[in-house]
């Protein structure tokens, strides 16, 4: 009995692009790299595998996986220095528990961290979060442009993009002045409830101004996975059950993007006038953190 | 696979809009992808390595190594020339390709 693939149009390729990585593996081993004496494990890490092969040692051919590991470890002493300190309902914090939750994070994370700066604070630091999708960039972007490559597709292209722009429109007037910046603000971006914020409606040029891509820390309680992110959009709606939203990439870094893809967060500002603190994710035990 | 000094330099996205129609679940398009950015990563490397002598390869992949994209681009400015067309050159031949084992996997009956 011959068996037939239910799924022919994905082993075709799959089969297909396997036999390709091995053959361009060989091939580039024997032109270039033979008599190349590679005086470090990076040399062969820069010869990734593919799902169908395994190593023995295949867990130490990236740095991704390497990084990933050792930051599961580290982020986890944070779950534990903040489980005595949350409440165990998600509701809205007091100054006391605001106060010590900052200054644990602060020391912890090694990035300095507050619930209000120059007088202005959100509703909330502590809530649910739940996931946006990307938003236009320039005029002319696309959802697949967001991809930078095709593991960027697979992971986050699902999420779709929202029809509308963002609160602050676009995040370059074109393609051409997009810049890296822009680029990251996209990829790491925040839905908060500007509109709840005490002060807000009296003063809502100012209050524009000061939340417009405002750095925040966004940490999961649960794991320990914290990112940094901007303010990129105004949202969600009270009636939504959440507090604020996260892109698709923010979501992954913080372990909620599978599922329902909604979770407790903490989130408080970034004190950092100097700009130096990088957006993306945080973790612990390296320079900054 | 994480950005890499070249990544301002491809564009594959009419590849991502293909692969959407054969309406693939999470995990086939994750392992899918990861073939797709290390056969790419293959190709890259072997159009900058061929231009390169053998002591310059070597040089190249530490440098490579270290990941330190302005280092990068300065050796290869220095010791090739018009090497981002090469790169963009190799990109689109694979794209190419990719395209056509698309259009071959849609044939294919189950």
């Amino acid at each position: 009995m011959k068996f037939k693939s239910k799924r022919p149009h994905f082993e075709y390729l799959r089969k297909k692009w396997t036999q390709d990585h091995k053959n361009q593996t060989e091939s580039l081993f024997d032109k270039h790299l033979r008599h190349v004496a590679l005086t470090s494990l990076g040399g062969l890490m820069l010869l990734t595998t593919s799902p169908g092969v395994t190593l023995k040692s295949d867990h130490l051919l990236t740095n991704d996986s390497l990084k990933i590991s050792g930051r599961e470890n580290k982020n986890l002493l944070l779950v534990a220095v903040l489980k005595d300190k949350i409440p165990d309902e998600v509701r809205v914090l007091t100054s006391d528990e605001e106060k010590i939750i900052a200054d644990e994070l602060t020391k912890e994370v090694g990035i300095k961290v507050t619930p209000e700066i120059e007088g202005k604070r959100l509703n909330r630091t502590y809530g649910f979060i739940g996931g946006e999708q990307h938003l236009y960039r320039y005029p002319g972007d696309s959802l697949y442009a967001h991809a930078k490559t095709a593991k960027d597709w697979a992971m986050y292209g699902s999420s779709g993009i929202a029809p509308g722009l963002g609160a602050w429109g676009y995040f370059a007037p074109s393609k051409e002045e997009f810049s890296t910046l822009d680029e990251q603000r996209e990829r790491y971006y925040l839905a908060v409830q500007t509109f709840l914020s005490p002060g807000y409606v009296e003063n809502l040029k100012e209050y524009r101004d000061f939340f417009k891509f405002r750095k925040m820390l966004v940490v999961n309680p649960e794991t320990g996975q914290a990112v940094v992110a901007v303010i990129g959009d105004a949202g969600p709606a009270t009636w939504t059950g959440k507090h604020l939203g996260g892109s698709p990439e923010v979501m992954h870094e913080l372990g909620l993007s599978t599922g329902p893809r909604k979770g407790a967060v903490l989130y408080f500002f970034i004190d950092d006038p100097e700009d130096r603190v990088p957006l993306g994710p945080v973790i612990l035990g390296e320079a900054g953190a | 696979m994480k950005k890499y000094f070249y990544t301002h330099l491809v564009e594959i996205e009419s590849v991502f809009i293909e692969l959407e129609k054969l309406e693939l679940s999470e995990i086939e398009k994750k392992q899918l992808a990861h073939l797709i950015d290390s056969n790419l990563h293959h190709h890259i490397l072997d159009a900058i390595l061929s231009q390169l002598s053998m002591e310059d390869k070597k040089l190249f992949m530490d440098h490579l190594t270290k990941g330190d994209e302005k280092r990068i681009w300065q050796f290869l400015n220095a010791k090739t020339e018009n090497i981002e067309e090469k790169i963009k050159k190799a990109s689109e031949d694979i794209k190419e390709k990719l395209h056509k084992d698309i259009k071959e996997a849609k044939r294919v009956k189950a």
